[in-house]
């Protein structure tokens, strides 16, 4: 069966599946879409998925669109190293951590993201174009994201509250990690896949509150899983500087 | 050694009861007033998980000392911990389709329907308590976060274009649920599953809550479908730990709605 993944940089939820499938070692056909060209609320796209959202797995006949359950299913449908842990304690663990990354960590960290970033790159085009693209999102709530990224309708108060909730979160990671060598645990799975992609870049965008001093256990977290292959094999397919800003993990010689 | 910690059997701490049942499992049952705040009493269990979860309020399952929180979750956790048949879909797509279906509702009807359960019921209830213990007992919530769920009720303003707000954003997750059931009985492959359990304490409610949105006319299935699954043996047996008449109307502030508008 044919193996088909539509996402854009190997970043946030398109890079949850990415590199899960190259963890397990399974072949893929790669089709980039560009956010920034608005490519995920074009008719070809909206075909697969009428959400207009990325990443989508089409494997076969079925088409998945939500990247954590997609995750799963990755790692119970193909062949490859288990990417769950054994114990129900564990697994419990790791799916308790990706809920609190995807619905309290990373809304927060992206809303900050998109101001500064997503916001002033899709700025430099014509009012008109981006109106037009807004009228095109199938979703209510995506409408309402992109408007806001678009015109930088953010309040001071609603990015104050993010910055408040991501330093909230890396504390409590931090704490986590203290803990455990990784996120459900003793062993590697889908839920440091998860936060490696929500927080590869933390040592860059938020350097007064994760580093070396503050966050020693995530810093080394995130080193151990930047040196896995299957992560340099990922993170070679980004097209952008968003995605080159993993090199800040690189050691020092 | 498995106890649960629960209120009274609506929304969230209806979740684990069924499925405990559906497994026939033994356990201790540890019973609060959620509504009374009992959970913010000193001494009561906590960790960084149950603290943090993000429904808030919510029933714990300790199993030998491991604290487990969050109620889909915890229903994938007793589907795989305990003996018995289980309770996940066994074929990878409706594993994914059961757990898509955790995230998509958990995140729609977990915002929505404690917002508007809390207008109608749990603001005379809390209006009717001790206003120093109510204060005392908000005050000590952390994060702060989980605090203004409380304060909102507290101070009555969940405003009416709030909660007129929250029941128009039923439309879409209503919608999708009663296009699945055009498909079968159940939300998530041939059988009767964690989807299943987890849908079902949420939608019960909404013929009550916001019966524009669900009623016989505009939503058959879904009113077809809180039928058959009120009529399991085990949702019977989870509704024996009320110790009120009227379980259906005791809730919580539950989940906070996106942040992003």
């Amino acid at each position: 069966m044919s193996v088909i993944l539509y996402h854009w940089e190997p970043n946030a939820n398109s890079g949850k599946p990415m590199l899960t499938l190259a963890e397990k070692g399974v072949a893929y056909e790669s089709q980039y879409l560009d956010l920034l060209q608005f490519d995920q609320h074009k008719p070809a796209y909206l075909a697969i998925n009428p959400d207009g959202t990325i990443p989508a797995l089409v494997h076969g006949s079925r088409v998945l669109t939500e990247s954590t359950p997609m995750m799963e299913y990755i790692d119970d449908a193909f062949k490859g190293p288990p990417l769950k842990p054994t114990g129900p304690e564990a697994r419990w663990r790791m799916r308790w951590w990706m809920r609190f990354f995807d619905s309290y960590f990373a809304p927060s960290l992206s809303m900050i993201g998109w101001s500064i970033f997503v916001g002033p790159a899709v700025r430099l085009r014509p009012e008109e174009d981006l109106r037009a693209a807004i009228d095109r999102i199938p979703l209510e709530s995506r409408r309402i994201a992109w408007r806001k990224a678009m015109f930088n309708e953010f309040s001071p108060e609603e990015i104050a509250e993010s910055k408040r909730r991501v330093l909230f979160a890396t504390k409590a990671l931090e704490q986590h990690l203290s803990r455990f060598t990784w996120i459900a645990g003793d062993t590697y799975t889908l839920g440091d896949i998860n936060g490696f992609n929500l927080g590869y870049a933390l040592p860059l965008s938020q350097p007064d509150h994760c580093n070396e001093t503050k966050t020693p256990h995530i810093m080394e977290w995130l080193r151990r899983i930047y040196e896995r292959p299957a992560a340099r094999e990922t993170w070679a397919k980004g097209r952008t500087q968003m995605s080159a800003r993993i090199k800040i993990l690189e050691r020092a010689p | 050694v498995l106890e649960l910690y629960t209120s009274e059997p609506n929304t969230f701490f209806l979740k684990p009861l069924i499925a405990l049942a559906e497994k026939r499992a033994a356990f201790t049952t540890k019973y609060f007033d959620a509504a009374s705040l009992e959970q913010f009493a000193d001494g009561f269990l906590s960790d960084l998980e149950s603290s943090l979860q993000l429904e808030r309020e919510g029933p714990l399952l300790v199993h030998d000392g491991i604290v487990i929180s969050s109620s889909f979750f915890m229903l994938e956790y007793i589907s795989d911990a305990l003996p018995g048949a289980s309770l996940t879909p066994a074929e990878p797509y409706d594993a994914y389709r059961a757990r898509a279906w955790g995230q998509y509702l958990g995140a729609q009807l977990g915002s929505i329907v404690p917002v508007l359960g809390a207008a109608k019921y749990l603001q005379p209830h809390l209006a009717a308590l001790d206003p120093a213990l109510v204060d005392r007992r908000i005050a000590a919530i952390e994060p702060i976060e989980r605090r203004s769920g409380w304060m909102a009720v507290r101070d009555g303003t969940l405003s009416t274009p709030y909660l007129k707000a929250a029941a128009d954003r039923l439309g879409a997750p209503i919608a999708r649920v009663e296009t699945a059931l055009s498909g079968g009985s159940w939300l998530a492959g041939p059988a009767f599953s964690i989807a299943d359990i987890d849908a079902y304490p949420m939608l019960r409610v909404l013929p009550d809550l916001a019966p524009a949105a669900v009623n016989a006319q505009s939503t058959p299935r879904i009113c077809e479908y809180i039928e058959r699954i009120a009529a399991r043996d085990s949702v019977r047996e989870a509704l024996k730990a009320a110790r009120t008449d009227r379980p259906e109307r005791q809730f919580v502030p539950g989940l906070e709605a996106s942040r992003w508008g």
